[in-house]
């Protein structure tokens, strides 16, 4: 009884939350640079990209299995991340620099509801006057983006998603005052045949996702604030 | 004959519980240590009726189903009490009175989405947590429908199959993104501020 119950217990608690700089150390940042930096990948992931049980099944029935088992798996890995290239160099919208669509709309964000007095987006490391005086920079970053399987039973319905860091950095000490890094996902789900039929609404629904991440980070970096104004 | 049927009453609440582990429960909860103060804290106080949280989702018995086995994956608690609790907590923190009427402004929720999905079978599980809710705010005098808007909060991870403590960490992050959506919109803390008090 005792092992049934033990069973039956509930979910174990929440890991403690990630240290984070406190809301007062963003107290006098009024004057705020965004700069995004770093390279962005795009992809569209559909499956999971190691091998199911049909391979293993396979695999089992190869002849010196320790020797060919490895090297079928390099060959699937390899062809998985071709077609996935092909996938994502023909859904790609050129026009996109997802980096300046994420700043824009984070600085829009903090415009409308934010602290600062002054907030601008940029497209590289300030210097001059726009470095000095600001308060604090920005930093942004989107390690990857694209196209992505979320939903199973559905064969492919994919969501736009984003993936985004960003760091406040006090100008004059160098301290980093606020981060946070975020998986951000659109809500709407569609097949992927879609997407690929209809470029327009590929490229509405990575722009949107990218806003999205956007007034995400802004919204963090509003609540790490903890009311200060 | 009373033997046997005390036997059978032993065997038969063993079965429930098996049956019941049959489920995954997890404590969703919205993160009581990590409510800070948002826009709403710029609001003077207000007198909140935070009315009874209606659950409009399809399927108000599960809020997912595990990847391996497709058994069904449920809240410890209500799921409209997990969102009510977080508002609760959102309106005191920033500074608001809670009340059970009447007040200054009516708080209404509904829940639309509450869903853990999972993609995959393999080590590598891509779990996506959802969280949907539409919030409109009344005047507490009159009753007139100031404002609504919809809010959606998503957590993805990847983490191995049929991991409890991923599930409820995906469920608890994108309750709170949704929550803290809802704390920093300006449109919100300048309807709340318009109603007289």
């Amino acid at each position: 009884m005792a092992v049934v119950l033990s069973a039956c217990a509930s979910s174990p608690p929440t890991p403690a939350p990630r240290a984070r700089p406190s809301g007062a150390a963003l107290t006098d940042v009024r004057r705020v640079v965004v700069v995004t930096t770093g390279e962005s990948r795009f992809t569209v992931m559909q499956e999971a990209k190691e091998p199911g049980r049909g391979f293993d099944e396979v695999m089992k029935w190869l002849p010196a299995k320790d020797l060919l088992v490895p090297i079928a798996r390099a060959v699937y890995s390899g062809l998985s991340w071709l077609i996935e290239s092909d996938r994502a160099a023909g859904t790609v919208p050129r026009d996109v620099v997802p980096g300046t669509v994420v700043a824009d709309a984070f600085a829009r964000a903090l415009q409308v509801s934010g602290p600062f007095n002054q907030i601008v987006s940029v497209d590289r490391e300030p210097v001059g006057d726009d470095r000095r005086l600001a308060d604090a920079i920005v930093r942004l970053t989107v390690p990857s983006w694209g196209l992505m399987r979320v939903r199973e039973g559905d064969a492919d319905a994919v969501a736009g998603f984003a993936d985004v860091r960003a760091q406040m950095v006090v100008r004059e000490t160098g301290v980093i005052v606020w981060e946070h890094e975020e998986d951000v996902t659109q809500p709407g789900r569609l097949s992927l045949d879609a997407y690929k039929r209809d470029r327009g609404l590929t490229r509405q629904e990575l722009v949107d996702v990218l806003e999205r991440a956007g007034r995400r980070l802004a919204t963090e970096l509003l609540y790490a604030q903890d009311g200060r104004r | 004959m009373a033997r046997a049927a005390a036997r059978v009453a032993t065997l038969i609440a063993l079965l429930s519980l098996v049956g019941g582990c049959a489920s995954r429960t997890l404590d969703v909860s919205y993160p009581q240590t990590e409510v800070k103060k948002a826009l709403l804290a710029s609001v003077a106080p207000r007198r909140v009726v935070v009315a009874p949280v209606t659950d409009r989702r399809g399927d108000k018995d599960r809020i997912g189903a595990t990847p391996e086995d497709k058994k069904p994956i449920m809240t410890a608690r209500p799921v409209a009490e997990i969102v009510r609790e977080a508002v609760v907590l959102e309106i005191e923190k920033n500074g608001h009175q809670v009340v059970p009427g009447p007040g200054d402004v009516v708080l209404a929720t509904d829940v639309e989405e509450f869903w853990l999905d999972a993609v995959g079978r393999s080590k590598n599980t891509q779990y996506v947590g959802r969280v949907a809710i539409a919030v409109s705010v009344a005047d507490g005098a009159t009753g007139e429908r100031l404002w609504s808007r919809r809010y959606v909060g998503i957590r993805r991870q990847n983490a191995e199959a049929d991991s409890k403590a991923t599930w409820r960490e995906v469920m608890d992050t994108a309750l709170a993104r949704t929550i803290r959506d809802l704390a920093t919109d300006p449109d919100l803390a300048l309807t709340v501020a318009r109603t007289p008090r």
